[in-house]
C-alpha cells in the first residue's frame, strides 16, 4: 500500500500535467478557419425568434445574396429577453459570436462594453446616410457600431377608430381630454382601457411613454437624470406616468382581466373593439396586420397625451445589426451592414413585414398602403419637436425592476408616489454596476 | 363498510391524479389541435377547426427541419451521458464503499462539492475551447456527465453498502481479478439503483435546457427543447405549433414509461427502502 502511493501520486500528477498541456495547446492553436480563396465566403448571424426579426433579416439576406454571389449567410435564431442577453453577453466575453448579429440599440447595447467586442464602422461611408438620432443610440465616445434594422417606434397608444366613430369621440391631445373619453366609453361595455399584466413589461408603457411629455417641459432630464439631480418620486413631471397609471385603475377603465390578460389577449381586444385604448409600442402593428388583416384597419394610434398642449410623441429606435469584433471576414461582413443601411434595404424590408414606422435611413421612404396605425404615426415625425426619444436612449439607467413596480400601481397595490420612491431605488443599484459618476 | 370506504379512497385518488396528470396532457393535445387564432385564446374546449395535421406538418418542417436533428442529437446525448454516467458512478461508488483510504475524506468532499457549488458559464467555455471541445456534442456530454455524476456516486455508495461483501470475496477467491468482479458480479446486484439512476438522469438530461442553450449553439446542434423556442418568443407566441411541439417532445419518455413500467417501479421501490 505505503509503496503504491508515491506511485499513483505521479501518475496524478502527470494527468494533470498533460490536461493542462492540452489547454495550452488549445489556446495556441485557436480557430484557424475562414474561407478559402475562390469559395463562398460564408457568414452567420444571431437573431432573436421574433417572428417579425426573422421575416426582416431573412428578406434582406436573400436580396443580399442575390446580389453577391460570393457571399452567404447562415441565420442562427436565440430566445428573446434575459436568457438572450446572457446568450448575447456570454458569446462576446468567450469570443464565440457569430459574424453579425442582431440586438437592441440604446443602454442595452452599451451594456454590451461595444468598444471592446464589437467592430467599429466610423469610417464607412454608409454611416454618412444613417439619421443621427440612430447613430446615437448605437454609438459610444470611441466609435459607432451599428446598422439600423427595422424602423422607428412610436410609444403611446392605439386606439378602436371603429369605437372612437360610433360615440363620435376626437383623438385627444391632453390627459383630460383622454380621461373625458374614457368617461364616454365608460358607459358602453367596451373597456376603456386594455392592461395586459401576465405579460408584466407590457404595463411599463405609461411611465415609458410619458417621457416626451417630460422632456417638454423640463429640457435637460436626461442629462440630470443622468447624473443624479433627478429623481422620479421627487420631480413633480417626472412621477406623472406613475399617477396616470393610477388614475385609470381608480377609475376602474381597465379591462376586467387585466390581471392575467397577455399581450395576444391585448393586440386582440384592440383590433376587435373590445377595448377602446392599448398603450404599446407601434411594433405590434405589424402582429396586429397579421392576425387580423380586416380588423386592423380600425387600428389607429396617438401619442401618450400629458398635461402640456405640445403632445410629442415618445419614440424608440429600432433595433441594429452589429458585427463581432473577432469576426475573420469583416469585409464581408461590411458589405452585408452597408446593404441594411441602404434604401434598397428599407424596400426589402417593408415587402417582408409591414413597417411599424419611418426608417432611419436617408432617403427610404414608406409604401402608400401602410396600417392607418403607422400612418397615424408619420405626422408626429413631420412636426417640428413632434418627437423625443425615450429615456433608456438617452441615458445608460433603466432599474430592472420598473415592470414588476408598474404592475403594482396598475393593479392598485402600490400608490404612484411610493412607486416612484421605489423605481428611485431601483436604479441606484444599476448605475453604481455602470460605474456613473455621482452615484 | 369497510370496502366502501376503501374504494373511495381509491376513486379521489384517481380522481387527484386525473387532475393532476391528464387534464394538462388533454390542454396540451388539444391546444395542439387548433389554429393560431384559436390558441390564442388559451381555453380548454375542443377544437372548432382541426388544424393538427397542418400544425404536424409546420412544426416537423420548422427551420430546416430541425427538429429531426434536435431528436437525434438529444437521443444521442441522453443515450451516451446516462450510459457513462451509470458506469462510472457504480465504479466510484463500490470503490469509495469497499477501500477504505486516506483519500476518501477528500473525495467524499469533491464528490459533495460537486452537487453543492453551482457551475459558472463562462469559465466552463473556456475549458471546453480550450480542449476544442466547445460547440461539440461530446463537450456537452462531458458536460453533463460531470453535473449528474455527483448525484449518482451518492446513490450507488449507498446502495452498495447493503450488499455483503462475502460475494466479492466469493468472487476473488474464485479466481476473478477487478474488472471481471465488477463487470460480473457487482453490476448485475446493482440492478434496481442502476434503473433508479437512469430513469432519473435520462428525464433531466433529455429535459435539459439551460446547458445545451449555452454550451451547443447552432442550428445544428439543437436539442428537442431549443426547438421550443422556435415557436416562442419574448412577444409572440404560436399557441398550437408550441403545445404541437411539446407534444411530440413528450413522446420518447412515454414510450420509455409504457416498455419500462415495471423496471422503473420496482426499482423505485427497492432504492427508496434500501437505500
Amino acid at each position: 500500500m505505503t509503496a503504491r502511493s508515491p506511485r499513483r501520486i505521479l501518475l496524478a500528477m502527470a494527468a494533470s500535467g498533460a490536461a493542462l498541456t492540452l489547454t495550452l495547446a488549445g489556446c495556441a492553436a485557436g480557430d484557424g478557419g475562414g474561407s478559402a480563396d475562390g469559395g463562398p465566403v460564408e457568414l452567420s448571424i444571431l437573431i432573436d425568434d421574433t417572428d417579425v426579426t426573422i421575416r426582416t433579416v431573412e428578406a434582406l439576406i436573400s436580396a443580399f445574396e442575390a446580389q453577391n454571389e460570393d457571399v452567404t449567410i447562415d441565420v442562427e435564431t436565440r430566445p428573446g429577453g434575459a436568457e438572450g442577453d446572457n446568450i448575447v453577453k456570454t458569446r462576446l466575453a468567450t469570443g464565440e459570436m457569430n459574424d453579425l448579429f442582431f440586438y437592441n440599440s440604446g443602454a442595452l447595447l452599451q451594456a454590451l462594453n461595444p468598444d471592446q467586442t464589437l467592430l467599429n464602422i466610423a469610417d464607412e461611408a454608409f454611416v454618412a446616410d444613417i439619421n443621427e438620432t440612430f447613430l446615437a443610440g448605437v454609438s459610444t465616445d470611441n466609435g459607432v457600431y451599428g446598422v439600423p434594422a427595422g424602423t422607428a417606434m412610436g410609444g403611446g397608444v392605439l386606439y378602436n377608430t371603429a369605437v372612437y366613430d360610433e360615440l363620435g369621440l376626437e383623438v385627444p391631445t391632453t390627459w383630460d381630454e383622454f380621461m373625458e373619453n374614457n368617461e364616454a366609453i365608460a358607459a358602453t361595455d367596451v373597456a376603456p382601457v386594455i392592461q395586459t399584466y401576465a405579460d408584466t413589461w407590457t404595463s411599463q408603457l405609461f411611465v415609458l411613454g410619458d417621457f416626451a411629455n417630460v422632456l417638454v417641459e423640463d429640457p435637460e432630464w436626461a442629462e440630470a437624470y443622468t447624473a443624479n439631480e433627478r429623481k422620479y418620486a421627487e420631480d413633480a413631471v417626472a412621477v406623472r406616468g406613475f399617477e396616470h397609471l393610477q388614475e385609470v385603475y381608480e377609475a376602474g377603465y381597465l379591462n376586467e382581466d387585466f390581471a392575467s390578460a397577455t399581450f395576444d389577449d391585448g393586440m386582440r381586444k384592440v383590433a376587435l373593439g373590445e377595448g377602446a385604448h392599448y398603450p404599446m409600442l407601434t411594433f405590434a402593428v405589424p402582429t396586429i396586420v397579421e392576425l387580423y388583416p380586416a380588423e386592423s384597419e380600425n387600428v389607429g394610434f396617438f401619442a401618450l397625451p400629458g398635461d402640456n398642449d405640445e403632445n410629442p410623441l415618445t419614440t424608440w429606435l429600432s433595433a441594429g445589426i452589429y458585427a463581432s469584433a473577432d469576426t475573420e471576414r469583416p469585409e464581408a461582413a461590411l458589405r452585408f451592414m452597408e446593404f441594411v443601411a441602404s434604401v434598397e434595404g428599407c424596400d426589402v424590408q417593408t415587402e417582408a413585414v409591414a413597417p411599424a414606422g419611418p426608417y432611419f435611413v436617408e432617403g427610404c421612404t414608406l409604401p402608400d398602403d401602410i396600417a392607418p396605425a403607422t400612418a397615424d404615426l408619420l405626422p408626429y415625425f413631420e412636426r417640428e419637436g413632434g418627437t423625443a426619444p425615450a429615456l433608456e436612449f438617452l441615458s445608460p439607467i433603466k432599474g430592472p425592476a420598473l415592470e414588476q413596480i408598474t404592475v403594482e400601481v396598475g393593479s392598485g397595490i402600490r400608490p404612484a408616489a411610493d412607486a416612484a420612491a421605489l423605481y428611485d431605488e431601483d436604479v441606484v443599484k444599476q448605475a453604481q454596476q455602470l460605474g456613473i459618476e455621482g452615484w | 363498510m369497510l370496502t366502501l370506504r376503501k374504494n373511495l379512497i381509491g376513486i379521489v385518488a384517481i380522481i387527484a391524479a386525473i387532475v393532476v396528470f391528464i387534464v394538462p396532457f388533454l390542454f396540451i393535445v388539444t391546444t395542439a389541435m387548433k389554429t393560431r387564432l384559436e390558441a390564442s385564446l388559451l381555453e380548454f374546449t375542443w377544437p372548432q377547426q382541426f388544424a393538427f395535421f397542418e400544425n404536424l406538418a409546420e412544426v416537423i418542417a420548422a427551420r430546416d427541419f430541425m427538429l429531426i436533428t434536435a431528436f437525434i442529437n438529444s437521443t444521442v446525448l441522453t443515450v451516451v451521458s446516462v450510459t457513462l454516467m451509470v458506469i462510472f458512478s457504480a465504479m466510484v461508488g463500490w470503490v469509495l464503499q469497499r477501500r477504505q483510504s486516506r483519500w476518501n475524506g477528500f473525495i467524499n468532499f469533491m464528490v459533495l462539492a460537486g452537487l453543492i457549488i453551482p457551475p459558472a458559464v463562462v469559465p466552463t467555455i473556456w475549458v471546453l475551447q480550450g480542449l476544442e471541445l466547445f460547440g461539440t456534442l461530446p463537450g456537452l456530454i462531458l458536460i453533463e456527465v460531470a453535473y449528474g455524476l455527483s448525484f449518482c456516486v451518492l446513490l450507488f455508495r449507498a446502495f452498495i453498502a447493503t450488499i455483503p461483501r462475502e460475494l466479492d470475496e466469493a468472487a476473488t477467491i474464485d479466481g476473478a481479478g477487478p474488472i471481471r468482479l465488477f463487470f460480473t458480479v457487482v453490476m448485475p446486484l446493482l440492478k434496481s439503483v442502476i434503473v433508479t439512476v437512469i430513469v432519473v438522469q435520462a428525464v433531466f438530461v433529455f429535459n435539459d435546457f439551460q446547458n445545451p442553450l449555452y454550451f451547443l449553439p447552432g442550428d445544428e446542434n439543437a436539442t428537442v427543447q431549443l426547438t421550443l423556442y422556435n415557436f416562442q418568443s419574448q412577444f409572440n407566441t404560436q399557441w398550437n405549433l408550441l403545445f404541437t411541439n411539446i407534444l411530440l417532445i413528450t413522446i420518447p419518455p412515454l414510450i420509455m414509461y409504457i416498455f419500462f413500467q415495471k423496471q422503473i417501479v420496482a426499482g423505485l421501490t427497492s432504492g427508496a427502502v434500501k437505500g
